[in-house]
């Protein structure tokens, strides 16, 4: 288990309380599981993801993550429409153990309100929330 | 329950070497290590794993009596359990049972076995070692009989898969001699030096050692005892000697994934306190040659016979790797007509194994399909209302996914555990 002095935290992300990540990219958010999410399940061995088209709202479930000892649902750090989903991760799920930032991305989405965003936390607010959950 | 959480000698070595940690039966335990429970339930069947399973607990009965009590508290009739012949259980033998209370329900399962005349070692799952002695020693009345709980004073290492022993001759002292009929369910050794039996098997150091050839994986293998003081010298030794191998410590996941596929119960979730019938280790109770009654007298018999009804637990295997959750909430089993007809006692995804046409296939299979590239079926166990056959299919349910699967006899196909070691000392 990692140590969180040993997390990849990148700052360019923001994170939710369920350990997703958000990265504004232009007119859309791009979203993945972080590092310490994938830490924690071990091997991903089995993901399933929303339609494009799809609209959810924040903190609604948009997929699960199956690694090989238990199913874990993914809630949306923000709210808005499905635009892409990562269809590699059908294949390789093993990207989100991987590369969880950047090959083993998510979802597209297209924010629906930009108060989401605000309201999550930035790398050193999600450190003291790890750490507070410790 | 567990007032508060144990740690094997084990511990810092999981923690210093990236162990995803949980606790299990009141231990702080390693989940998986940094090469993932993937990869360590795959390399247990084409290589070896180790495993640190010393949060199981031991416990020695000796005196005149000894062999009486155990026929009265545990299921197996020891004076018939060995081989298709069923012999008598004699000092180097060893045999999987379970204890029952008088209402016939589980209180562990258990492998029994017998050092020499009038001394058995008795091996429990975590956490047991207390209850099961107290059992006994409740059931000893005036017997000269002496019930010991070693919990905690006995380490033990988990050495599973087809190069086992292997490894093992690189660090056994005469290994040639200790290999030399050493069948399933056998032993030679004692992990106390002052037993007469200490010597038998050694480390080339010298550290006496219990050598046997059972396990928890369906693999072929061993299960080591030894004083506690030595645990972890015994463990990086056989790790070292083990890696030209690939040999990896493996965690508890792989371990349960492994056993499920296995078709072996975890205690306390497959079996439990709840009646021991109608159920997939019947082997374990004392039937005679036409199944009408039991051999012997034991705690529980007059029980299991006067049940008319209980619910039955059979194994099933799925169609892909897709589980559901069997805790918080529980997971349900429905027929075809969507009723609801029992629950789901286990389930996990064995990694190794995949449908090909209308069989499982496991990368092991000597006649796998070219090319076999399996990723992996859930399967465990569900115990019902009705009786369910194998090639029945039903359906289970959490609250987030329904998933079909096949009521089967067995899982993973072409297990190594009961291979003789002279066939895997030359792979």
């Amino acid at each position: 288990m990692k140590e969180i002095s040993d997390l990849i935290l990148p700052d360019d992300v923001r994170y939710a309380e369920d350990h997703e990540w958000a990265r504004p990219e232009s007119e859309k958010v791009r979203v993945g599981i972080d590092d310490y999410a994938q830490d924690q399940l071990g091997d991903i061995v089995f993901v399933e993801l929303p339609q494009v088209g799809d609209t959810l709202e924040k903190d609604e479930v948009f997929g699960t993550v199956e690694s090989v000892k238990a199913v874990s649902e993914l809630y949306m750090p923000i709210g808005g429409e499905i635009l892409a989903v990562n269809t590699a991760l059908e294949e390789f799920p093993e990207l989100l153990n991987s590369d969880p930032y950047d090959d083993g991305w998510m979802i597209d989405v297209i924010p629906s309100d930009p108060d989401d965003w605000d309201a999550l936390m930035t790398k050193d607010a999600y450190i003291e929330a790890l750490k507070g959950g410790k | 329950m567990h007032e508060e959480i144990k740690n094997t000698p084990l511990h810092d070595w999981h923690l210093s070497h990236g162990a995803n940690m949980a606790v299990f039966g009141g231990y702080d335990m390693p989940l998986w290590y940094p090469s993932g429970a993937k990869k360590e339930h795959l390399t247990v069947l084409t290589n070896a794993g180790i495993f640190d399973t010393s949060h199981m607990a031991v416990i020695m009965v000796t005196g005149t009596d000894a062999f009486e009590l155990l026929q009265m508290c545990f299921t197996k009739d020891l004076n018939a359990c060995v081989g298709k012949k069923k012999a008598p259980l004699k000092p180097g033998k060893c045999v999987y049972g379970a204890y029952l209370n008088e209402r016939g329900e589980l209180i562990d399962d258990a492998i029994v076995s017998q050092i020499e005349h009038n001394i058995y070692m008795i091996v429990v799952n975590a956490g047991m070692g207390g209850d099961v002695t107290r059992h006994m020693i409740d059931h000893a009345g005036l017997r000269d009989v002496e019930t010991i709980d070693l919990t905690d004073k006995i380490g033990k290492i988990d050495i599973q898969g087809p190069m086992a022993a292997g490894i093992l001759m690189n660090v056994l002292k005469e290994p040639e001699e200790v290999f030399d009929e050493m069948f399933y369910f056998t032993f030679k050794g004692h992990f106390d030096s002052t037993s007469t039996f200490a010597g038998t098997v050694s480390l080339t150091d010298g550290t006496p050692l219990l050598l046997s050839r059972t396990g928890y994986t369906g693999e072929f293998g061993f299960e080591i005892f030894v004083n506690p003081d030595h645990l972890i010298g015994t463990w990086e030794m056989i790790l070292a000697a083990g890696k030209k191998y690939d040999l990896i410590p493996c965690g508890l996941a792989a371990r349960d994934s492994l056993r499920a596929g296995a078709l072996l119960p975890l205690s306390h979730q497959d079996i439990g306190p709840w009646p021991f019938v109608n159920h997939r280790w019947l082997f374990t109770l004392p039937y005679n040659d036409d199944g009408t009654d039991f051999t012997k007298k034991f705690i529980g018999a007059e029980a299991l016979h006067n049940i008319e009804e209980s619910e039955h637990t059979c194994a099933f295997a799925g169609y892909d790797l897709r589980k559901v959750s069997t805790h918080d909430p529980a997971a349900y089993v429905l027929d075809a007509a969507g009723n609801e007809i029992g629950t789901v006692l286990t389930c996990v995804s064995d990694m190794a194994i995949g449908r090909y046409g209308d069989r499982i296939y496991s990368i092991s299979s000597p006649d796998k399909p070219e090319g076999f590239n399996p990723k992996g079926l859930c399967c465990g166990f569900v115990k019902v209302k009705p009786k369910l056959l194998p090639g029945q299919i039903v359906e289970l349910k959490d609250n987030r996914r329904k998933i079909k699967v096949m009521i089967v006899d067995d899982i993973r196909p072409d297990r190594t555990a009961r291979r003789p070691i002279k066939e895997m000392l030359k792979t």
